[in-house]
């Protein structure tokens, strides 16, 4: 029996066939609304280019001061060490002049 | 379509939806997401926008799960109808010179040679005014009722079946070819 024109042309169509909904949407819609705990295990973050190169070149460059020797320094004197509270001045000042001989002795 | 921030607008906007459980909006999504994406795809023609379009028909449930009223219809037809406003939009956006609104178009035979018989179809489909477009993708792709139609796509009965009607004609005189050779000449599925 001879189909008929509206059947014919149903058939036809039939022949488009489209895909279901892709996973990614499921990420998408649902993806979004998972608990915070799940999120930061799993979760992305999108970075512009410019920003991640600026990062990575901060990276290497603070790698390169890390591993770099560092110049000996000469040590600091402990100024903190010095404390004037109890400090009086002498009440009496006797100056001798001592030489080499009478220090030996 | 907005940029992947979508996350964050989908977390703070869990603080609006007050009547829809996180459970409910999993299962509509589950049962809905194939037919709304299906019919995104066949309306603009492009995946990418299709998965787009979806995705914002479910942040606007989301957001505002009141607006659906299971009173006066289906969530599919709910559903429908605001991804059916998505494509509109988006139709609107990327195809400034197609009149949304002309339904009566009467459209004659496509240059289709040399295309496999499933692309023909998706020639002479997308080629057809919108309106007449999404009703024959609801009919026949979908199998939507008639009165499901009208409440999706916002139309009378008597609007939905003249659409329809046309949209059949309209594709009947761009298909003539693959119609008289019934499938054979053309292509290489058939």
């Amino acid at each position: 029996m001879e189909p008929t024109d509206d059947a014919r042309l149903k058939r036809l169509l039939r022949e488009w066939k489209v895909e279901d909904a892709p996973r990614s949407l499921d990420e998408r819609v649902l993806g979004g609304r998972q608990p915070w705990w799940k999120a930061l295990i799993g979760g992305s973050v999108r970075v512009p280019v410019p920003v991640a190169l600026a990062l990575a070149v901060l990276f290497v460059a603070m790698g390169v001061a890390l591993m770099r020797p560092r110049a000996v320094s000469p040590p600091a004197i402990a100024s903190s060490a010095i404390d004037l509270a109890n400090f009086r001045p002498v009440e009496h000042v006797q100056v001798r002049i001592m030489r080499g001989s009478d220090v030996d002795q | 379509m907005l940029p992947r921030d979508e996350r964050i607008l989908l977390t703070l906007s869990c603080k609006l939806a007050v009547d829809m459980t996180d459970a409910d909006f999993r299962d509509a999504y589950r049962t809905n997401k194939d037919v709304l994406y299906r019919y995104a795809r066949r309306m603009t023609g492009w995946a990418t926008a299709a998965e787009d379009i979806v995705h914002d028909a479910f942040l606007a449930l989301w957001r505002n799960s009141s607006g659906y009223d299971a009173g006066r219809g289906t969530m599919r037809s709910y559903l429908l109808g605001v991804t059916r406003n998505l494509a509109l939009q988006r139709l609107r956006r990327d195809r400034p010179h197609e009149e949304l609104d002309e339904d009566a178009s009467v459209i004659g035979p496509l240059d289709i040679a040399g295309l496999e018989r499933g692309e023909m179809v998706a020639r002479a489909v997308g080629a057809l005014p919108p309106l007449q477009r999404e009703t024959l993708i609801l009919a026949e792709y979908e199998e939507l009722s008639l009165e499901e139609i009208g409440r999706a796509t916002n139309a009378e009965l008597a609007a939905v079946k003249s659409r329809l009607h046309r949209a059949r004609e309209n594709l009947r005189r761009m298909l003539t070819p693959l119609l008289e050779t019934k499938g054979t000449g053309y292509g290489t599925n058939g």
